[in-house]
């Protein structure tokens, strides 16, 4: 009935099952390995370090790719939520990659720099105290479990990464929590932040020493102390006095005496800091995001309406 | 006159090892279903979702599923080579070490070590393990392929071959990595290359395990059952071979739109959206066989499991290539739709061949009928109407999530903030968890009609109506 | 007890006459061509395509 020589010896047709199974593995998966498009690496990137690592491993342990992805896709909108799209050339050190496949959560790959490691402490540890809502687990218990640094150690050397031994030292103080944050924020650090040119509205900004066209509007105000509270609570207070973020009722600016005008605040709230940027004459911290793309113009001048009404409560 | 002829006892603890393992299986996935729209059913530190999520996977894929492959495929190699088992004490052995495997695999997965390449997340002494548990259980299958008494190798056993082959090669290759202590290690390929293999393996691991290992049973089990032959030897053919050679190609769709070069993703989407000719070489070749006679729906009970089961391999063929093409991808690619597909797949086209063929497996070696055929209709539905709430659901919100991310305002904003979107799918999630409830209440049915016709059936043996089987 | 063997005719009654779907037929070769079709326009190598230049063309939009 069925006819064919194949379909009568067994080995033979083992043999050419695996060479039909080979093709495209070779093809697609096996070749690219050894090509050179495969093997890309940023200038700026470097191994992670000892508590990098460890935080990383903890990454793993925890299941953490099961909910954030780590690749941020060359999308429109998805360079506006999350920032810069992903590099070939940023994960030459991921063993493995942790790209993921589900945004249970936001994606993470430019998460490095974002926030103070003061902000992932306290959302690690309680993160419906951030978001009400949020699916997050709590992982305030990876502060009680110390880092074990001989097992640190080994997987350094497994993966080859340069250490010295004092930072290996070192781990004995940190608890896991520590080495989660500090991976945190090394994550896609590699690559500059896209300049500040691609936005529209800072330009104007920039040129023109606008005034706050809401500056006083009643309404504006009460709209401006909803998008406060959504937004810019979460680190500054409910009151603005500052918790992880700095006071904003208080006279000081960019940590120096003396306030600045609007056009200030609305560059700093539209483009967010990182570390060592200067304005006018006043060096950045860093640590405060951007909300260029989160919140309109009009959004950013009525929340700076609403911060100068209560600065002149005071 | 021998016992041992058919080693029904291996095949049965393959297939009652299974079922136990698909209900902790099924029972992790409620709970990482209700976690999802109530965090404090986290329990930190083993049984947090990234950590529960890949018990579900990892033991509904290996436990339930490839645990009752192991099992029909001993029983097909048996039936269609004329012969026992070359080697039935190895094929118990077979059974321990599965055991054995998929218990340590939930433990150490509890415990956090995972390599975190999705699912082939265990550690690599499991691996070592898996990997020797195959190769012993794929000489036993090939030996008595090889030495067989009936000329000619049947439909199935291609696909059992292809099965083995194919599972060989991707998982040795994808857990190639850098030991550093018994239960860590890192993958050998870092950045793009990790992510190309992972999903060579992770999307061949479905195309073997999930769809041509089913195919071998489904070839297998739908005209035994039924009495109807095979519509087309020739479609038969080609839609293996190319079913076989076109798979390999395709696991960068899962990885569109990443920084993998432009031209494998290119490629992987070309030959995934060819796949659907394969596919449906299956699909005709299963609806054209009932077709000779549509009224075995009704008439005999497992003909719609078939059926259905098939249906929906039809559904899931193009519904995945579609997802491949980049247009798709950009919007649904991260979200609840991909989960949604999934899950038809497994629980509408894997479950129920699988289930059929245990339905007909059970009574054929406890020379008995199955206990209740009223039962495994209500089975049949409640599944049928579990999943497709499951699926419906995280498609809708699906498309809501991709569209709600891209959505912007008039001056060029992002229009929702990542929590309002989120906050979106919990009535959808809290539905999804409803349809794994009660597609678990028909799984419950299917277990208690199956533990009674095995004890039924060992009644018989009891009262000496029935030899030995 | 007689162990009941497998008849192979019994799965596929005789050499099947059946032929292959007219419309199966089609799609098989159509994907074919559309594969073929879909690799030169979304390669970098045939049409000079990439996944960069189409982000950046909707940038200007």
């Amino acid at each position: 009935m069925m006819k064919g020589e194949l379909y009568r010896r067994p080995i033979l047709f083992a043999i050419v099952a695996t060479l039909a199974v080979l093709v495209g593995s070779i093809v697609t998966a096996i070749y690219p390995i050894f090509t050179e498009q495969m093997h890309p690496k940023l200038e700026a990137l470097k191994p992670f370090t000892a508590l990098q690592l460890a935080g990383r491993d903890i990454y793993q342990r925890e299941g953490c790719v099961n909910c954030h992805t780590q690749t941020v896709r060359p999308l429109k909108t998805e360079v506006q939520r999350y920032g810069e799209y992903s590099k070939a050339g940023e994960f030459a050190y991921d063993h493995p990659f942790l790209w993921g496949s589900k945004r249970t959560g936001p994606d993470l790959a430019r998460i490095g720099g974002k926030y103070p490691d003061a902000w992932h402490y306290r959302h690690f540890e309680d993160p419906a105290s951030f978001f009400a809502e949020s699916n997050m687990p709590a992982y305030a218990w990876l502060k009680d479990e110390r880092l074990v640094p001989s097992s640190v150690e080994a997987h350094m050397k497994a993966l080859s990464f340069p250490y010295k031994n004092e930072e290996i030292a070192a781990l004995s103080v940190k608890s896991e929590l520590d080495a989660l944050v500090s991976y945190m924020q090394v994550i896609g650090t590699s690559v500059a932040k896209r300049p500040v040119a691609a936005t529209t509205h800072v330009e104007v900004a920039e040129e023109s020493h606008l005034q706050n066209p809401f500056a006083g509007d009643a309404q504006a105000i009460a709209s401006g102390k909803m998008i406060y509270a959504d937004n810019c609570a979460v680190c500054h207070d409910d009151d603005a006095e500052g918790d992880i973020g700095p006071d904003l009722t208080d006279d000081v600016f960019l940590y120096a005496e003396g306030d600045l005008p609007d056009n200030d605040y609305f560059e700093i709230i539209n483009n967010g800091t990182t570390a060592g940027i200067v304005e006018e004459g006043r060096r950045a911290k860093g640590g405060m995001p951007a909300y260029k793309d989160v919140l309109s113009k009009d959004a950013i001048w009525s929340v700076i309406a609403y911060i100068r009404s209560l600065q002149e409560k005071k | 006159m021998n016992d041992y002829q058919y080693d029904n006892l291996t095949v049965k603890g393959f297939i009652t090892s299974s079922i136990f393992w698909g209900v902790v299986g099924i029972l992790a996935g409620i709970w990482i279903s209700i976690q999802m729209w109530s965090p404090s059913l986290n329990v930190p530190p083993y049984f947090t979702f990234g950590r529960l999520r890949v018990v579900h996977t990892n033991i509904l894929a290996f436990g339930l599923v490839l645990g009752s492959l192991m099992g029909t495929f001993y029983y097909i190699t048996m039936r269609l080579t004329r012969r026992p088992l070359l080697l039935p004490k190895l094929a118990r052995l077979t059974l321990y070490l599965f055991n054995a495997a998929i218990a340590l695999a939930t433990v150490t997965l509890l415990l956090g070590m995972t390599q975190s390449l999705e699912y082939a997340e265990l550690e690599w002494p499991l691996d070592v393990g898996v990997v020797i548990l195959w190769v012993l259980f794929s000489v036993n299958i090939l030996g008595t392929v090889i030495k067989r008494k009936e000329e000619q190798m049947y439909i199935s056993l291609w696909y059992i071959i292809a099965t083995l082959i194919t599972i060989a090669v991707i998982y040795i290759i994808n857990n190639l990595s850098i030991p550093a202590g018994l239960f860590k290690s890192y993958h050998l390929f870092a950045g793009v290359n990790s992510a190309n293999i992972e999903w060579w393996y992770g999307h061949n691991a479905v195309g073997s395990e999930l769809t041509m290992a089913v195919l071998a049973i489904f070839y297998y089990f739908l005209p035994k059952s039924t009495g109807m032959p095979i519509y087309s030897h020739r479609l038969s053919i080609i839609a293996f071979w190319s079913l076989v050679f076109t798979y390999l190609w395709t696991g960068a769709h899962h990885l569109v739109y990443t920084p993998l070069p432009d031209w494998i993703q290119t490629l992987g989407i070309a030959f995934t959206v060819f796949l659907i000719a394969p596919s449906w070489g299956s699909v005709v070749n299963g609806f054209y066989t009932v077709g000779a006679d549509w009224s075995k729906m009704r008439t005999h009970y497992l003909t719609k499991f078939f059926i259905l089961g098939i249906t929906f391999y039809g559904l899931q063929t193009v519904q995945g290539p579609t997802q491949g093409l980049r247009v798709v991808s950009q919007l649904i690619h991260y979200t609840d739709w991909v989960p949604g597909h999934v899950h038809m797949g497994t629980m509408g086209w894997d479950a129920l061949v699988i289930v059929a063929a245990i339905y007909y497996i059970i009574p054929q070696i406890y020379k008995t009928e199955i206990y209740s055929i009223k039962i495994a209709n209500t089975h049949f539905y409640l599944v049928l109407i579990g999943q497709l709430i499951f699926s419906v659901t995280m498609w809708f919100t699906g498309i809501q999530q991709g569209a709600m991310w891209k959505a912007l305002n008039p001056d060029g904003t992002l229009k929702y903030t990542f929590m309002e979107t989120l906050v979106k799918n919990y009535p959808f999630w809290k539905m999804r968890t409803l349809g794994g409830i009660i597609f678990t209440v028909g799984m419950l049915f299917f277990i208690y009609n199956i533990y009674m016709t095995i004890r039924r059936g060992k009644e018989l043996i009891a009262s000496g109506a029935q030899e030995v089987a | 007890m007689v162990n009941e063997y497998d008849n192979l005719e019994e799965f596929e009654a005789e050499e099947t006459k059946n032929k292959l779907p007219a419309g199966w037929l089609i799609l098989f070769w159509g994907l074919i061509l559309w594969g073929i079709y879909y690799y030169a326009a979304y390669s970098p190598a045939v049409s000079g395509w990439t996944q960069e230049k189409a982000y950046e063309e909707t940038l200007k939009k």
